[in-house]
């Protein structure tokens, strides 16, 4: 069988392995213990701020601590006197090498540095280069700007005032603050919907600015080799090959001049897809220095300039028939993408995947309307551990049923069984033009539902009301749909370069392989992960195998990491090049079987190719691995390896069931979340062991989201969340002990049937901890909440509803019926 | 750690301490260095000299002696959390140490050098103020005690003049019929606090309130002192109807903004709350057993 004909029968007649732990070699399904945590457990992983070169400098960026202001003069003398510096460079400098400014992958320009307009707090405006970072800082205190400072406006209404401060007077022909304009779906249609249906409900609801924080800050070393004319740099890149496109066409230097490196990644989650400023000022001094530069951020600096995530304000309205049949969902957004349009997003839609709205949902009438706007805050709108702004799209529409549920006064668990796209109607074509590939929706709820015992929740909350109880029980639902995955590469494209990625596979004369891929871990596993997948359609054991990813001087292209495209698209390349090698393999073994190659099968039990009807004729990949080195058949190329670049045919639609079961405090507002529950359906599970993890990992994140993370900004543009005491990170002790289950419906288009899963639960888990507060307090009245939830978010709706309490009203001093209790 | 240039000095007495931060300008004190470090390097603080007293091992105690409980400056919070008589005799001190920072902050942080730093978020003023604690420095012109009630005068402002080292906090010997309590919120573990409340109350023979300290956290200019409901529960039965009354009159003399940590009316009404349930927590360490209902906070 070819490749291509195994492909497309692939997840009918692929590897099965539901929860069948693989062939014993580590193949799928098996709990392979992850190859990369033996260097990071004995401290020998390499991130970039390891990387020393000799010679090397360092550099610091000054930043403007004004977040609207033009700058009148720069004096950088002072830090030249400082001893150990180097070099001040500002926009002056850059302009002679054109490299003042860089293009987003928005299609705006955005300063390097700073030459003339401030347009947030914390930019960068100078830099100096020294011999130690001491030194740095100490020069960077030095140099002398003076700014003349202009109003700001950071909230995204204000920003869209008549009145309002114009921040873009750079953008020829921009004379207010709005960017664009989106719409999708059919206005009137939906219109007429409303108009017809018995019910309507409408909520606002802002999904706030949120920072993905990676523990590992961004950075680079960069290096120019004057002798060999070429620029290696050593960064923190999601994307390395996109990242090498990108400088090329910045710079100028040619793209086989360029070397990036991607090292150990401590954390991305979105944060480090795009360019930031200190790596086009560490490349620019090193080519101009000629000496190895090092760019690495504080802390303060990644949370205050790079990439934020989120910041939508939304109005979300449902109309529906009075049996909860939802008929039509009408979203109307204003997105605040700061200073610049810097989104990272490379879908050929303004707002990413936000137009998968309609959710889990078979909802016939669709309409989103998006203003986006500029304020003086710090750019970005990434996708943080989801796929381009899904989170926003499911937040709205699992709160939306929320809202209708309780409008209704129907359990939220039926709302969402009687609009359920019907597992026969995949693949499915929703409203506003996804085909989703597969899911059984009403499988995952109805296991989530009975691990939880959900009958005994509302039976007990319903005890708890009647008792007046001191704490209140809340259960929140959400049965989300992702859409991750991108390309295929006509939908999706970073500067023009579609998202296919890729896999070489090389198998070694003993034996043994070296697979290289076109995408890059940052704690998703991916040496072991790949490392099976090629054990699977090999036959190999997966200790055999070693996985290297990173550097583009090596491996083939690829697109990167982020938006859980890993295995969506390079883990298909990766099976599609394994199973060429198998090809290839096939013609081999029948050499050393003496037999017509048609007449060789392979048997991935054993990992080997043995004679039709005569098992005990077979040879071993090992076997045949020598072969194709020592013993080649007449006619066949020597060696035995290949290649894929794999564009995918359509995105995957992982989806789960989440259940938060919360416990309100009713004196402080402060919030207990007793059990989450989450059961994910990621299509074929590679390594399971992984999977849980990444849900694991991936609900701390959510709940973070859900109950404490937000950037803030003053009214001057000051950013007051901008370090870990204001910007809160759950720990273990927030984070309750997560329950997960799973079920398996496999991707028809994927090779071997995967879905991606790092963002499920960073997607999923937000809306179903909101819904379970406002369940809690539904019963008063309460609609919504806006996240985060901390204590005094809380209390003040308990306030409103009349469900505050004070301790003195359940104390009694000296014990029941004593003198002076509280009974008098 | 990208500080501006300074000179390190680790003195290991007293003296040598006092002399060097007369003989310099712009000198700070280093203790456990968990607001001074950062601090310095962020450079919001570019001290020339550091007075590191690390090294000053007299300065490490926590004990019982001439009728007060004495803890030494270079006393970490860790020392207060393990200590046997503190968990005895001192429910306030037992409280706050565990909800002060983390395990790492603990092992490190000291509490003179909390109170020296004089954050109004800050636990230890607050537990001072409601036990009528005092301060002890020593300058050039010898030692000097200082009440808590004079010792904070502004945010991150105290008392003790740039050439005086605060060697030791101190608390009068818990009584016979005394109970004390720490009750904090915060947004998260390791934060600082929204509001906390420290009390203390001394019963006499027939279980009527003699004595009542209040101290409260992140809710004034400074750790401060909540007197009018100190004067509510004097001379009164403890019951839920006085608690009640109490927290109503702390409510009304702290003075809380908003800021990050939470909206100022919100501060108010949890410094209702927690007076409440930490007069409970007093009262009934103090030997009147409390009923606390169905929530069991």
């Amino acid at each position: 069988m070819s490749s291509d004909e195994e492909f497309h029968q692939a997840a009918d007649e692929g590897p099965q392995p539901e929860e069948h732990a693989g062939h014993g070699r580590g193949g799928m399904g098996d709990d392979v213990t992850r190859k990369e945590d033996k260097r990071f457990i004995t401290g020998r992983g390499e991130y970039v701020d390891d990387v020393k070169k000799p010679g090397m400098l360092h550099c610091e960026l000054v930043r403007s601590p004004h977040a609207h202001a033009r700058i009148e003069t720069i004096r950088t003398d002072p830090a030249m006197e400082v001893d150990g510096v180097v070099a001040v460079l500002t926009a002056e400098d850059l302009l002679a090498y054109d490299l003042a400014t860089m293009p987003t992958l928005m299609e705006d320009t955005q300063d390097v540095l700073v030459n003339d307009k401030v347009k947030f707090q914390s930019q960068a405006v100078a830099a100096v280069v020294a011999e130690d970072r001491y030194a740095a800082t100490d020069g960077a205190d030095r140099v002398q700007v003076s700014y003349d400072t202009l109003d700001a406006v950071v909230d995204a209404g204000e920003a869209m005032a008549e009145d309002a401060p114009l921040i873009r007077d750079d953008v020829e022909g921009q004379e207010d603050n709005h960017i664009f304009t989106w719409e999708t779906g059919d206005e009137n249609a939906t219109r007429e919907a409303f108009e017809d249906l018995p019910v309507t409900v409408e909520e606002d609801m802002h999904y706030k600015r949120i920072h993905p924080a990676p523990i590992e800050t961004c950075g680079c070393v960069a290096d120019f080799d004057p002798g060999k004319d070429k620029l290696t740099v050593h960064m923190t890149s999601q994307a390395p090959h996109a990242h090498r496109t990108l400088f090329s066409m910045v710079s100028g230097i040619p793209e086989h001049k360029i070397r990036i490196v991607s090292p150990d990644v401590g954390g991305g989650f979105g944060n480090k897809v795009p360019i930031y400023p200190g790596y086009v000022v560490a490349a620019a001094a090193s080519y101009v220095l000629e000496q190895p530069v090092k760019w690495i951020e504080e802390r303060s600096e990644n949370l205050q300039t790079t990439s934020f995530a989120r910041d939508y304000e939304m109005t979300g309205r449902v109309a529906a028939t009075e049996d909860g049949e939802i008929r039509a969902v009408d979203v109307d957004v204003l997105a605040n993408h700061g200073a610049y349009n810097a989104a990272a997003q490379p879908s050929k839609f303004p707002a990413g995947f936000f137009k998968i709205f309609t959710g889990s949902y078979d909802i016939e009438n669709a309409y989103a309307h998006m203003d986006a706007v500029y304020t003086n805050t710090a750019p970005g709108g990434i996708a943080y551990r989801c796929s381009f702004r899904v989170t926003e799209a499911i937040y709205l529409i699992e709160r939306m049923v929320k809202v209708l549920a309780d409008e209704l006064d129907m359990d939220p668990a039926e709302v969402r069984r009687r609009n359920f796209i019907p597992k026969e109607a995949f693949p499915y074509e929703s409203t506003t033009g996804w085909e989703y590939d597969s899911g059984d929706y009403h499988k995952a709820l109805d296991l989530a539902l009975e691990n939880v015992d959900y009958e005994a929740l509302r039976e007990e909350q319903q005890r708890r009301l009647e008792n007046d109880d001191d704490t209140l029980l809340g259960i929140g639902l959400s049965t989300f749909t992702e859409i991750v995955g991108a390309g295929p590469g006509k939908q999706c494209d970073i500067a023009g370069v579609e998202m296919f990625d890729s896999c070489e596979v090389r198998v070694h004369p003993t034996g043994k392989a070296t697979v290289r891929i076109g995408v890059q871990t940052q704690g998703q596993g991916h040496e072991t992960t790949f490392a099976q997948i090629v054990a699977e359609e090999l036959g190999m054991d997966v200790d055999d195998i070693t996985v290297e990813h990173g550097d583009t001087d090596t491996e083939p292209y690829g697109l990167g990491t982020y938006a859980s495209r890993s295995t969506p698209v390079a883990g298909a390349a990766t099976a599609v090049a394994s199973r060429k090698v198998r090809d290839k393999a096939r013609t081999i073994a029948a050499n050393e079987l003496e037999a017509d190659p048609d007449d060789v099968e392979w048997d991935r039990e054993s990992g080997a190719f043995h004679v039709s009807g005569a098992p005990e004729q077979s040879v071993t990949m090992t076997e045949v691995a020598a072969g194709a080195y020592m013993n080649s058949p007449p006619g066949e190329e020597p060696g035995l390896e290949a290649v894929n670049y794999y564009d995918p045919p359509n995105m995957t639609f992982p989806f789960g069931a989440y259940v938060c079961v919360v416990e309100i405090d009713r004196e402080t507002g402060d919030l207990d979340i007793r059990k989450f529950h989450a059961v994910d359906d990621c299509g074929k599970r590679i390594n399971p062991m992984i999977v849980e993890g990444q849900i694991h990992g991936g609900l701390a994140q959510g709940l973070g989201t859900a109950l404490m993370e937000e950037i803030t900004y003053d009214d001057l543009g000051n950013n007051t969340a901008g370090d870990f005491m204001n910007y809160l990170l759950p720990t273990a002790m927030e984070i309750p002990e997560f329950e997960t289950d799973y079920t398996v419906t496999p991707s028809p288009h994927h090779p071997i049937g995967a879905k991606g899963v790092g963002e499920s639960p960073t997607v999923g888990s937000p809306p179903a901890v909101v819904n379970a507060v406002v369940d809690a307090m539904s019963h008063a009245g309460v609609t919504h909440l806006d996240m985060p939830l901390t204590s005094d978010v809380v209390w003040d709706a308990l306030d409103d509803a009349g469900l505050a309490r004070d301790p003195a009203d359940r104390l009694s001093v000296g014990g029941p019926g004593e003198e002076g209790t509280a009974d008098d | 750690m990208k500080a501006a240039p300074f000179e390190h000095h680790e003195p290991t007495t007293v003296d040598e301490a006092v002399s060097l931060l007369a003989s310099v300008d712009e000198a700070t004190v280093l203790a456990g260095g968990q607001s001074q470090v950062p601090l310095m390097r962020f450079r919001l603080s570019t001290p020339e000299t550091v007075v590191d007293i690390n090294g000053i091992e007299e300065l490490n105690y926590v004990r019982e002696a001439d009728g007060h409980l004495r803890i030494g400056a270079l006393t970490r919070h860790a020392d207060v959390e393990e200590s046997d008589l503190v968990a005895d005799r001192y429910g306030s001190f037992a409280d706050a140490a565990p909800e002060i920072g983390d395990p790492q902050i603990r092992n490190r942080g000291t509490v003179a050098g909390s109170i020296a730093q004089a954050d109004p978020k800050g636990d230890w003023g607050s537990v001072v103020l409601a036990h009528d604690g005092e301060l002890v420095a020593r300058g050039p012109d010898g030692r000097r005690t200082i009440p808590a009630d004079e010792f904070f005068l502004f945010p991150y402002e105290t008392d003790l003049a740039g050439d005086e080292l605060l060697t030791e906090v101190r608390v009068p010997a818990a009584r016979e019929r005394e109970g004390s309590a720490y009750r904090k919120l915060k947004r998260k573990v390791g934060d600082y606090a929204m509001a906390g409340v420290a009390t203390r109350v001394i019963l006499d023979g027939d279980g009527t309130i003699e004595t009542a300290g209040i101290g409260l956290t992140s809710v004034d200019l400074t750790n401060s002192r909540a007197a009018e409901a100190e004067a509510v529960l004097e001379g009164e039965a403890p019951s839920a109807d006085v608690f009640r009354e109490a927290a109503e009159a702390a409510r009304e003399e702290c003075n809380p903004e908003t800021d990050e940590h939470g909206d100022a009316e919100y501060k108010r009404r949890m410094v209702g709350v927690l007076t409440q349930r930490a007069l409970a927590d007093a009262v009934e360490r103090a030997g009147i057993p409390v009923e606390r209902g169905r929530a069991a906070q």
